[in-house]
This record gives C-alpha cells, sequence and structure tokens, in this order.
C-alpha cells in the first residue's frame, strides 16, 4: 500500500488531520488500531472550553480554546449543543480566585459576565443554596464521536482512506527517513507494510510507544482522568466550580444525560483504563458541592480517558501545560515524521491545521488550510453513544412482528441481521463484541444479562458462531459492560448485579468452561 | 394448626426463596405452628434442581463429583462456611424432609448420594447439582451414558438456542445435534414465553400436535432435550405422554427467568401448604418489633383489615440483596430487619473483581450475618442477638452459593438445623 501522508491514530486529532489534508488535495490513509474514538476522544468530557478553565494556568491555552470553540460552534454546528456555562464558587472557595476571575477573562478575550445568585437559580435550579459567586461564559457541550465521523466522511469523500483494527508496530527506517509503516491487523493477526512520503503520529498517550518504534522517545506523563454519566440530564448549561483547576469541577450535559468529572490519577502504562470506585466517589462528593443532586441521582457509567502530558520541565499532573505539543522529530534524525500530540479535543481543528501545514510544506503542497472557513458537512454516519465506547454507526427502530434481542434498548433481530451483514460487508467478524459496538445491545438497565444471551444463541443459529466461542463471548461482552458499572455499585444496584451473577454463575456457571467437569466419570 | 390456640405462632418464617419455604416445611413437619410470609418472587428464578456442593471456587477452581469430599476439602480451607454447623446426617436428613414434601406436591427428583449430576443448560453449560427433577433427568443420564441426544428449540423463543447448545457441548459430548421447530399455532408470534407455552401444552391436542412436529426430526437421537414448557401442572403426565408418541426419552432444560420450573415448585408448595398447616401471606415484611414476653410482632394486611401477628420464634430467610434481607446503609452492609451486624469487605472498593467472572468469586458475595452452631444471628459483641431469632440460606456470611453450586444445599441445612433447635413453648 502506497499514499502521500500516513495518519497514525484515529481521534479527533488523526481525523481532523486526515480531512484538512484531504481537503488540500493530499492523499492520505488514516490507521486506528480499534476503532474511531477508542482513545482520549471516545473518554472525555465533551466540553467545548470557552477557555475560562484555564486563564490562570496557561491564557495561551485559554485564547486558543475561546478563538477555535467560537469558530467551531460557525462551522459544526450540529456537532454542538450550545448550552453556554457558569462558574461557581461555593463557601469556602478562594476568595482571591473569585475576585480575579472577571478580569484574567477579559484579559484573555474570554467573554465573561456576572450573575446574581437568584438569577443563576433561576437558569440552573440544580444549584447548591452555598453558591457564593455566578458568572456566565461561552462553554458548549460537543459530540466528539460526531465531530469524529464527520471529520472521516468528509475526508473520505476526498480520497481519504480508514483502516480500522489497524496497528502500527514498526517502521523501517533508512538513512533517517522512514521508508515504510509495519502494520498488523489486529483481527487476523495479518501483517502488511504502508509506504508514505510523510508519517503523521496522532496517537495521542500512545505517541511516546509510537515514536519510539521510529527511536524517537517523547519523554511524557500519562494522566488519568475519569468520568461518570448521570441516569438523567441534570443542568442545562455546563457547570464549572469557580476555583483553580482541580478534581471534580465539571458537569456537562449532553444529550438526555450529564457528565461529571473528572480526576487527575497519575498511570504508568496504558493497559485497561478504567474509573474505579474511589474516583467515582469523590467525583460525585466533590460535584456534590456545586450541585447536591449528584449524591442522590443514578447514574449509568464510568469510564475514563488519558491525557498525555509531555513532559517540558520538572512537574507533574495537572501543573503541566496541557496546550498541544507538535514535534518535527528533525533533532531525532528523522526527515519524514511527525508528532502531535495533547492539547483538547476544543482546539482539535487548530491541531490538525498545524500539523498539516508541516507535511504539506514538506511535500511542497501550497494549498491553503480549508478547515477554518469550510463548514463541517454532517454526515448520516455519526449518531450519539455513550461516551467511553465506540461510536455507534447504525441506528434503527425495530419492525413488528420483528423478536426483540435486547429488550431495553429494542433492538431486534432484523437489525442484528442488518449489522452481521454491513460487519461481513467490511470483512469484520460478526461476533457478539462488533455487533454490540455497532448497536445499544446491552446498554440499558440489564448490563447484558439476557441479551448477551439471546444474542449469542441468535448468532449460533445464524452459524456465525461455533463451538464454546459462545461461553468466552458473553464473558467479553458483559465484562465490557461491568467495566463502567462496577465503580458504580453502591447501593441499589447491587440487586441487578445479584441477580446477573445469579443467572449467569449460579444458573448457568458461565465462569468455566466445561473443561473444569472432563472427566468427572473417572472420579469415585 | 393454621390459627395457633393463643393467637401466637411457634414460627414466623419470613422470606419465600428456598431458604423459606424449606424453613416452613421443617417447622409443620415437627408440629409447629407457622407462618411464612414474603414474595416468592425469586422462586420464579429457580432452575428446580435442588444443588448440594460442588466448586470450591479460587484462582483454579476445583470441581466435586462427589458433594462430600467438596463439603470436607471445603471446611479445610474455609472453616466459618455455613456446611461447618451442620453434619453430613442433617444436610441428608434435611434434603430427605425437604423432598419428601416436595413429591407429595407432585415433584420428584432423581439422586445418587454421593454424586453430583449434570445438567444442560441453555448457554450449552454443564451446571452441576445434585437432585435433579425428574423432568430433567433423561438429561443427566444420556450426559453420562453418552448417549445420542437431541436438543430442539422452539422458533421465537429467544436466549434457547439449540446450536448455542449443541455447538458448545459438542467437545464435551459428541454425539449431539440440535433442531429447531415451530411451536403449533404459534408459528407466527415474534415473542413466545415459555409460560405461555407450558399453558398450551395442558391442552391435549396442541401437545399431540407438538409430540407430532417432534417426531419428524427425532430419527437416530435416543433422547431429546426440549426447553422447560412441559405443563405447569401436569408435567409428569405430559411428559410420558409425549414420550409414548415419539418413542423416545425426553428431558427438560430449566430456562431463564420466568421459568416454567420455578413457576411449578411455587404454585406446589402454595398448593400443599394449607394442608401441611403453614399459613402463607405473600407481603414483605418491613419491621418486627417486640412485646414484653420477648415475642416477635409485626402487622401484616389482609384485605383492608390490618391484622398483629405474634410469633414465639422467627427464622430469618431473607436473603441477600435481591431478597432484601441485605442493604446499604451509610456505605456498609447490614442486614435489613434487625440491623444485624454483617461481616464483609470493608469498603465498596474491595467489593467486586475486575473480572466479573473471576473464579475467585467476588467479595461482597462472602458477606452476610455471623450465628451461633444452631444459626442464631450474632450481634455486634458475638452474643446471641435473640435466644429466639434464627436464620437460614443466602443471608449467612462465609458463603458464594452462586460460584459454590451449594443454594440449596445452604438454605436447606441451615433451615434444617435452625428449626430442629426450636423448643416449643420455650
Ligand atoms: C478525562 C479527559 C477529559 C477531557 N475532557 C475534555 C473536554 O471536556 N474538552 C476538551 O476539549 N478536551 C478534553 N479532553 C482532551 C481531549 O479528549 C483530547 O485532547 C483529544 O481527544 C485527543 O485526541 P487525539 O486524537 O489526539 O488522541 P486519542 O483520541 O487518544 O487518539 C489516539 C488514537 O490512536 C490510536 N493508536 C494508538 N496507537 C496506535 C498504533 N500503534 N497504531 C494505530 N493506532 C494507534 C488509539 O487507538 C487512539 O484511537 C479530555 C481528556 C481526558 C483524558
Amino acid at each position: 500500500m502506497e499514499t502521500e501522508v500516513l495518519i497514525i491514530g484515529g481521534g479527533t486529532t488523526g481525523t481532523g488531520i486526515a480531512r484538512d489534508l484531504a481537503l488540500r488535495g493530499i492523499d492520505c490513509i488514516l490507521l486506528e488500531q480499534s476503532d474511531i474514538n477508542s482513545g482520549a476522544s471516545g473518554g472525555n468530557h465533551g466540553l467545548l472550553h470557552s477557555g475560562a478553565r484555564y486563564i490562570f494556568k496557561d491564557g495561551e491555552t485559554a485564547a486558543e480554546c475561546a478563538e477555535e470553540g467560537a469558530l467551531l460552534k460557525k462551522l459544526a454546528p450540529h456537532c454542538i449543543e450550545d448550552t453556554g456555562g457558569l462558574f461557581v464558587a461555593v463557601e469556602g472557595d478562594d476568595e482571591k480566585y473569585i475576585a480575579d476571575f472577571p478580569g484574567m477573562c477579559e484579559k484573555y478575550g474570554i467573554p465573561v459576565k456576572p450573575v446574581s445568585y437568584a438569577e443563576a437559580l433561576e437558569k440552573e435550579p440544580c444549584l447548591s443554596e452555598k453558591a457564593i459567586s455566578v458568572f456566565s461564559v461561552q462553554d458548549a457541550s460537543i459530540d466528539p464521536f460526531m465531530l469524529s465521523l464527520d471529520n472521516l466522511a468528509d475526508a473520505e469523500s476526498h480520497g481519504a482512506k480508514l483502516l480500522r483494527n489497524s496497528r502500527v508496530t514498526g517502521f523501517e527506517i533508512r538513512k533517517g527517513t522512514i521508508a515504510c509503516a509495519r502494520v498488523r491487523d489486529i483481527r487476523t493477526g495479518n501483517t502488511f507494510f504502508i509506504d508514505a512520503v510523510q508519517y503523521i503520529n496522532a496517537t495521542g498517550a500512545w505517541a511516546d510507544t509510537v515514536a519510539r518504534m521510529a527511536d524517537a522517545a517523547i519523554p511524557m506523563i500519562y494522566s488519568k482522568g475519569s468520568l461518570v454519566i448521570t441516569q438523567d440530564r441534570i443542568s442545562r448549561r455546563v457547570i464549572n466550580r469557580l476555583r483553580k483547576a482541580s478534581d471534580a469541577d465539571i458537569i456537562t450535559p449532553g444529550g438526555t444525560v450529564s457528565i461529571a468529572g473528572t480526576t487527575s490519577v497519575e498511570i504508568d502504562h496504558l493497559d485497561d483504563i478504567r474509573a474505579t470506585a474511589e474516583e467515582v466517589d469523590h467525583i460525585i462528593k466533590e460535584g456534590a458541592a456545586m450541585v447536591p443532586e449528584l449524591s442522590t441521582t443514578r447514574f449509568i457509567r464510568a469510564y475514563a480517558g488519558v491525557r498525555p502530558l509531555v513532559k517540558k520541565e520538572n512537574g507533574s499532573g495537572r501543573s503541566i501545560s496541557r496546550n498541544y505539543t507538535l514535534l518535527d522529530h528533525l533533532a531525532d534524525g528523522l526527515d519524514n515524521f511527525i508528532t502531535i500530540t495533547g492539547g483538547k479535543l476544543t482546539t482539535y481543528r487548530l491541531m490538525a491545521e498545524k500539523t498539516a501545514d508541516m507535511a504539506a510544506d514538506r511535500l511542497k503542497n501550497d494549498n491553503p488550510c480549508l478547515t477554518s472557513t469550510r463548514p463541517l458537512p454532517k454526515s448520516a454516519k455519526g449518531e450519539w453513544t455513550e461516551p467511553g465506547k465506540s461510536p455507534k454507526i447504525w441506528s434503527s427502530s425495530p419492525t413488528a412482528g420483528d423478536t426483540l434481542i435486547c429488550e431495553c434498548e429494542m433492538v431486534s433481530e432484523s437489525m442484528v441481521d442488518r449489522i452481521v451483514e454491513a460487519l461481513k460487508a467490511e470483512g469484520a467478524a460478526p461476533d457478539l463484541e462488533e455487533v454490540g459496538n455497532r448497536s445499544r445491545i446491552g446498554k440499558g438497565p440489564c448490563q447484558g444479562t439476557f441479551c448477551s444471551f439471546r444474542l449469542a444463541a441468535y448468532l449460533y443459529g445464524k452459524g456465525e458462531l461455533s463451538d464454546d466461542q459462545g461461553i468466552f463471548q458473553v464473558r467479553q461482552f458483559v465484562n465490557e459492560r461491568w467495566k463502567g458499572f462496577e465503580p458504580l455499585v453502591r447501593d441499589k444496584e447491587l440487586m441487578r448485579v445479584e441477580l446477573q451473577e445469579s443467572f449467569l454463575c449460579g444458573l448457568f456457571s458461565m465462569e468455566h468452561s466445561n473443561e473444569l467437569m472432563k472427566g468427572y466419570d473417572d472420579e469415585p | 394448626m393454621t390459627n395457633p390456640d393463643n393467637g401466637i405462632y411457634n414460627v414466623a418464617v419470613i422470606g419465600a426463596g428456598t431458604a423459606g419455604t424449606a424453613a416452613s416445611i421443617f417447622a409443620s413437619q415437627r408440629g409447629l405452628s407457622t407462618i411464612q410470609l414474603g414474595r416468592p418472587s425469586e422462586m420464579s428464578f429457580a432452575s428446580g434442581c435442588l444443588d448440594l456442593f460442588s466448586i470450591i471456587p479460587g484462582e483454579t477452581p476445583k470441581f466435586f463429583a462427589n458433594p462430600w469430599k467438596g463439603i470436607e476439602s471445603l471446611l479445610d480451607r474455609n472453616p466459618e462456611h455455613p456446611f461447618s454447623k451442620v453434619s453430613q446426617k442433617e444436610i441428608k436428613a434435611g434434603f430427605d424432609a425437604f423432598s419428601r414434601f416436595m413429591e407429595t406436591c407432585g415433584i420428584q427428583y432423581t439422586k445418587e448420594n454421593d454424586a453430583n449430576r449434570f445438567i444442560i443448560t441453555p448457554a450449552g453449560t454443564l451446571k452441576p447439582t445434585w437432585h435433579v427433577p425428574s423432568s430433567m433427568s433423561a438429561g443427566s443420564a444420556a450426559l453420562k451414558r453418552k448417549k445420542k441426544i437431541l436438543i430442539t428449540g422452539i422458533k421465537g423463543l429467544k436466549g434457547f438456542g439449540a446450536d448455542q447448545m449443541a455447538s458448545t457441548l459438542k467437545s464435551f459430548h459428541p454425539d449431539i445435534r440440535a433442531v429447531t421447530v415451530q411451536f403449533p399455532g404459534r408459528e407466527k408470534a415474534g415473542d413466545l414465553m415459555c409460560e405461555r407455552l407450558a399453558w398450551d401444552l395442558e391442552t391435549p391436542h396442541v401437545l399431540e400436535k407438538f409430540a407430532a412436529v417432534l417426531a419428524s426430526h427425532t430419527c437416530g437421537a435416543e433422547t431429546v432435550g426440549l426447553p422447560a414448557i412441559l405443563g405447569v401442572h401436569r408435567f409428569v403426565e405430559l411428559k410420558e405422554k409425549i414420550e409414548s408418541i415419539i418413542k423416545k426419552q425426553v428431558f427438560e432444560i430449566p430456562t431463564l427467568a420466568p421459568s416454567v420450573t420455578g413457576l411449578r415448585m411455587k404454585e406446589a408448595f402454595l398448593a400443599a401448604a394449607p394442608e401441611a398447616g403453614i399459613k402463607t401471606c405473600s407481603q414483605s415484611v418491613k419491621k418486627i418489633d417486640m412485646d414484653t414476653e420477648g415475642n416477635f410482632v409485626f402487622h401484616i394486611t389482609q384485605g383492608l383489615e390490618k391484622e398483629r401477628i405474634t410469633a414465639e420464634h422467627v427464622v430469618l430467610a431473607t436473603g441477600r440483596f435481591m431478597g432484601r434481607g441485605l442493604c446499604i446503609k451509610d456505605g456498609r452492609i447490614r442486614e435489613a430487619l434487625f440491623d444485624l451486624p454483617v461481616t464483609g469487605p470493608d469498603s465498596r472498593s474491595l467489593w467486586y473483581e475486575r473480572d466479573f467472572f473471576d473464579a475467585k468469586g467476588h467479595g461482597v458475595n462472602r458477606a452476610g450475618i455471623e450465628t451461633d452452631p444452631c444459626f442464631r444471628p450474632l450481634d455486634a459483641n458475638g452474643d446471641v442477638f435473640h435466644p429466639r431469632l434464627f436464620a437460614a440460606g443466602g443471608i449467612l456470611a462465609h458463603q458464594d452459593w452462586k460460584r459454590e453450586k451449594s443454594g440449596s444445599g445452604i438454605s436447606i441445612s441451615s433451615a434444617f438445623k435452625a428449626v430442629s433447635s426450636i423448643r416449643k413453648g420455650s
């Protein structure tokens, strides 16, 4: 396979770069090791920052957020819910910070307005009576799945190509130039090669891992942030805590839910990223200071993402700049490798533009960047799904007489048939995981207790599963739901989990394969 | 015995799951005036099998074909397990008394004293159990004797995938195959429920048609497995009738809730209870007080009347979280009715493993109440909470019935021991 630019990483940054390059007439391939937005782009807060959160620590980021946020509201309005936002200080919060806040916002060109408590309460009845100071800003909520899928769709319509489930595992380098990238199809295990003129590493938290494959290590710290999704939407606006940025400061509404978070936990490696019970408790406790309802409401899922913080000087966690890092790797002795990492969802377009500028310059292509002026077309691809997971690509409703496989979320046999066909057309295996990723099966109150099972039975009936694959796939499916639910089990949830385990383990012995019982006849 | 002479029941059993049902049966068999309270909802999940014990959970779980050897080995590792408070003789006596009662209601079991048997589940897994209801026993026998099995699914009955079962079992039992048939009169229905089909089959001509459909597929098979739909009341008769038409042995496979097998147990017990002198009331008890004599007092609503119930003894068989025997107060696990202390993991971060199916089982499942040797709950100081309060079943600490496959075993044996310790008029 050959292309002009190989982009590694299918998050908001990678898909943004693909669109930017394609609009400049540059041929590119986008590689993603699993699915679109399976990294931080699917594990974030969904806040289109007004910039006000960064005014004290990082004025540059604050100003960039303000500018890009305003631009995206114009160019990609269908991905954004322009909710507006409030900054709220409660009793005990730092008075000096509160007093300096409006002035600092103005300094970086961030529109801000003081709001009286009465007016704030009218706007957002959920606010705590302990609120002592409120300002309104231009925050909004953004659907990162729709954003990435629409960027991708526009890129594809201009010639770009996406390869999912394709992981870069190494590079062949000749005299300071990457000759090709070695890629593994993680489903088949097959290895293939892609020759490109320029290579862009847009792998977010994995940027160092990938750069090391080209002997160009990037010292970085991983900071995990966790979030919880409420069953019902709590507020109309984004609600921020008016204090020096710390944990559980933000509640972002999105569609019918609200997302509260986040935390900042330094981690050593990128396997098995998940929210923990302690983090969830912390988010709820801290968040309830601004919005007391958080301590009584129901939650449907917890998830986590990783912020890649590139070490510039000494320091760790939140004090490191969250501004993006664009590296030309010339000092590493490489002339066709570029890394873009860090930054924000809010500034993804700007990051993509700067990265594409560097690549285009090297390719001697002087077509201008079009993403700052051309609206992002709405595609049929993107649908809101739960954060922390890959996007839902199909949606439709069941027809009469069609047996429901998932009763909570109304997914029927014929809908599964369509998903199976589409998966096969893509060359993907129609297993429980893939069908789950493309539908709302298992995402309702039963969390897969019944539907995982019915789906397996149905797929066996269609000949898509064989031998004892079903046992392992049901386990994997249930565990994927469990990952996001376990940290939320605090009270009433215990009943549901007990029911689920009574069935799957008590009644069906799904925790073992039949191997455990082999040879029982031999025992006296 | 339904209305005790002095208005005071000897025993009130709180809970209508296996432990509560067993405790009521044992109490009535001992001539104690008995009232049982609680919603029998959990029963509708029951497979109908009576498990005793077969697996020690752990990093490498161990399966025991012989339940007694299993219990011996379990107690070496886990000396506080509820089985430590009952002898083999008591366990057997409890199971005998329980199954004798069920047999009078028409539910028969096939059992071997020293061996667990397997039943096929809708997942195609093998589940070890001890007493197998006779409607399922041909399946266990066919597995053991390596007979040719045909699993029959029904179109529209989701969650019962005949192909899934046959494929999954193939490596364990090569002579197995699957077919999915249409249910007569319900060919067009998108979604079928087991209970509906079970009622359908109680009609003779439906049964005959269904048997005819089966007969056209059973060539080459020796034993035919069906979802548990063979009638709600006349299941023994219906099974025999189908067998005589298709000339093969037939066995049932328990299904997802609500299950017909659970329904049968519930209906059979409720029908036999009055004659056995057990008063039943399907209400949950929210609060229990004490009178000056130290008797237990609570209220139930009968129609519009509020009735005051007094009992000398209480058997707490309220189960775990689903049964509402256990609950969470201020982030800690407590017992719901008497606020008894619960042994278990301190913080909720220790409740569960990351892998839902972790072979060790989850810490929260071993939480429960502590008791003395005759199953009287202990207070925070380790003293008996009340001399006439007993506990049985899932609410007990130091067990994980879901993983051990010991649900009925713990329920029946603890209920037996508890009730045996009750002295009338004490
Ligand atoms: C908890 C949290 C909350 C946040 N909240 C907000 C917010 O509210 N607003 C905001 O503006 N920003 C927010 N951010 C920041 C924002 O999510 C990220 O800046 C943005 O999503 C980064 O996108 P990306 O494409 O650079 O990285 P990612 O989305 O991580 O994409 C990298 C991709 O590379 C792929 N990849 C890795 N290695 C390979 C390989 N070898 N081969 C092929 N593919 C590979 C990964 O699978 C992944 O999909 C938040 C971040 C976190 C962690």
